[in-house]
């Protein structure tokens, strides 16, 4: 059995406190990072990006294998890289994850997953979930449950779902020695218990680190910008910005959504450079939605902080929750979001 | 000692909760130290209360020692009220007056009694040469009714004073006077600044004209009263984009921008109005915002005329 050591949590803990030190680091290395994070938001971003094409890797992909990861709701994380990884120790890790998930339920902590003892962990390769060749391969962790009822046939419910991956990292592979493998994007749907465990298991395994990725008003503009000025054949959901106003004593939400062949009208009209977005381009895009809203209810929205855009392309939360809803930006919204990641992590 | 006073006595002590009762009664200095010990404060607070009134009555309490009792519970509960200030502004011409308290005490009790036969004024003194005054209202005919007292607080180094009541507003012109016929170079004027009790004057605020032209403006707009409860507005807007900035953007579209704006909040109108006094809405705010309680609607379609 393994043994498990000082660092682990105690079974007294909630599932909310015990979240919270999941994500406090507690050796110097861990602690390190988060003081070196805290200094990130300084750092200027580029000025500039290349707007999301269809990635050529993915054309070689069947589109329908991820076609399950489109259309959920995400919570983002940042991951440090792991250590001592191997794709080909799959079947060991779903062993050993099994087991300490079993073990944390004994103790009375893991309650929320399943009802019975009967679960499944699956690690998973995401063929073509990657920016270069160089990309490490990205993968996917499923708990399952299996119904013990012996009346049911043995269906298979997902109780959880996590994936790694790492879309144009460069910048951070350039920085590891070999026995790290950098997946600095996680992104789980299922139960904050369950994150929580799992979380604790990798880190423990390969002493990586998770931390929460939250998305500033800054990025979602960024975000708002690059994917209105992707090429859509059809639109399937409106552009929609979320407001939420911090001064009033009661709380205020503004939406705003614009019919989205408009926003691209808006957009095209202020873009200059082809293939590429500028800052100047995202601020002056932003100013006339600001304008034009101001023009009708003489409110300041950039007085306000935005906290959720949503196009055709996909959409994001400020409190790190992404749904992707196009299958050929897929890879290029996850570009984004690995940029962010890697950010915070350096 | 009478009925009526030894309830008053009752209800006021019973209003004080019991995490303060033994400092609100130190304070009040009226009970002696043997007396309150004599008290089983772990009883029922309805059995504490009658103790307590059983020893005011042993000590003939007047209506005068309600009066501070009452007074000491507003000292301690002064956040719960809502105070309007006055400042007082000199004359051209004018020099500083010294202050003396006895005399103005005297003065203000001496007028309110004289115009009014049935009042109870009573003073405390209180921090920085500050006065808390209890005022309770009658009429003619009526003994003052002890349960709806006004209170005014008068920093005496300094040109204002707040008052606090619910029945003020009849008897607002004759507490002015009796501020005025004390000092007969000044006058009262109500500044609805809304300052807070314990302002500081050295304190100032740097766009105060332009603050004040807003909540005026915001209170022309919303009233005095509550709003009633919404909790969304819906406006579906089709109408051009204009826009002074870097000119030419959308300049030749024909079409109208389709948008859907949704506002929504626990209280809607609330917010609103918390709008431009926070600065986040220019004033006059926008009819499209305003006309939420006189159209009586919260669906609304905009589209250039």
């Amino acid at each position: 059995m393994d043994s498990y050591d000082a660092s682990k949590l105690t079974p007294r803990q909630d599932a909310s406190s015990r979240l919270k030190d999941f994500f406090i680091g507690a050796t110097p290395l861990q602690k390190r990072l988060e003081s070196v994070r805290k200094q990130t938001s300084f750092i200027p971003t580029p000025p500039r990006r290349k707007i999301p094409q269809g990635s050529q890797l993915q054309e070689d992909i069947d589109p329908q294998k991820f076609a399950f990861l489109l259309h959920e709701q995400w919570t983002l994380y940042t991951l440090t890289p792991l250590y001592k990884f191997s794709y080909t120790n799959f079947k060991e890790y779903s062993k050993l994850l099994n087991a300490f998930i079993a073990a944390e339920k004994q103790k009375g902590l893991a309650v929320e997953v399943g009802d019975d003892f009967n679960i499944k962990v699956i690690f998973s390769t995401l063929m073509g979930v990657k920016g270069t060749q160089r990309d490490p391969e990205a993968f996917l962790v499923q708990i399952l449950s299996k119904s013990q009822l012996p009346s049911e046939h043995k269906e298979e419910k997902v109780l959880w779902t996590g994936w790694f991956c790492c879309i144009f990292g460069d910048s951070l592979l350039e920085t590891v020695s070999e026995d790290f493998t950098c997946l600095p994007l996680f992104l789980a749907n299922g139960t904050e218990t369950n994150t929580a465990i799992i979380g604790t298991w990798f880190q423990k395994t390969f002493d990586c680190y998770f931390c929460p990725l939250a998305i500033n008003a800054f990025n979602l503009s960024w975000m708002a910008a690059m994917w209105t000025a992707c090429k859509m054949d059809h639109y399937m959901a409106t552009t929609e910005f979320l407001w939420s106003v911090p001064c009033s004593p009661h709380s205020l939400d503004i939406s705003y959504a614009i019919h989205p062949e408009d926003a691209k009208a808006l957009w095209d009209s202020v873009h200059k450079t082809p293939g590429e977005v500028t800052q100047e381009e995202v601020d002056l895009f932003m100013d006339c939605l600001y304008s034009h809203f101001h023009r009708h209810f003489k409110i300041h929205l950039s007085a306000t902080r935005l906290v959720r855009v949503s196009t055709s392309v996909a959409s994001a939360h400020t409190d790190g929750k992404i749904k992707i809803l196009c299958p050929k930006y897929f890879i290029g919204v996850l570009a984004y979001l690995t940029e962010l990641a890697v950010f915070q992590i350096e | 000692m009478d009925e009526t006073l030894a309830e008053f006595f009752r209800r006021t002590i019973l209003k004080i909760p019991m995490t303060e009762m033994m400092t609100v009664l130190k304070t009040w200095n009226f009970l002696s130290e043997n007396q309150l010990q004599t008290v089983n404060f772990r009883q029922r607070k309805e059995s504490i209360v009658q103790d307590l009134v059983l020893l005011c009555e042993e000590n003939r309490a007047s209506l005068n020692d309600a009066a501070h009792l009452d007074i000491i519970y507003t000292q301690f509960h002064r956040h719960q009220k809502i105070w309007d200030v006055f400042q007082m502004s000199k004359g051209p011409g004018d020099d500083i007056d010294l202050f003396d308290m006895e005399q103005f005490k005297s003065s203000f009790k001496k007028i309110l009694q004289r115009a009014l036969k049935n009042v109870t004024v009573s003073f405390k003194d209180a921090e920085e040469n500050s006065v808390w005054i209890r005022i309770a209202w009658g009429t003619q005919y009526k003994k003052p009714n002890q349960y709806k007292p006004a209170y005014v607080v008068y920093y005496s180094q300094t040109p204002y004073a707040f008052t606090s009541s619910s029945q003020l507003k009849s008897n607002l012109p004759l507490l002015g006077q009796s501020f005025e016929t004390h000092n007969s170079t000044t006058s009262l004027q109500e500044r609805s600044l809304g300052l807070d009790i314990n302002m500081n004057s050295r304190i100032i605020h740097e766009n105060k004209v332009e603050k004040e032209r807003v909540q005026r403006v915001t209170q022309e707009i919303f009233g005095d009263y509550p709003q009633p409860r919404l909790e969304f507005a819906q406006y579906k807007l089709e109408t051009k984009f204009k826009s002074d900035l870097n000119g030419g953007i959308l300049a030749e579209r024909e079409e109208p921008l389709r948008c859907l704006v949704k506002f929504s909040s626990p209280h809607l109108l609330e917010a609103l109005k918390s709008l431009a006094p926070a600065g986040i809405a220019d004033v006059p705010l926008s009819p499209l915002l305003t006309c939420i309680p006189n159209k009586g609607k919260n669906y609304f379609k905009i589209r250039d005329k």
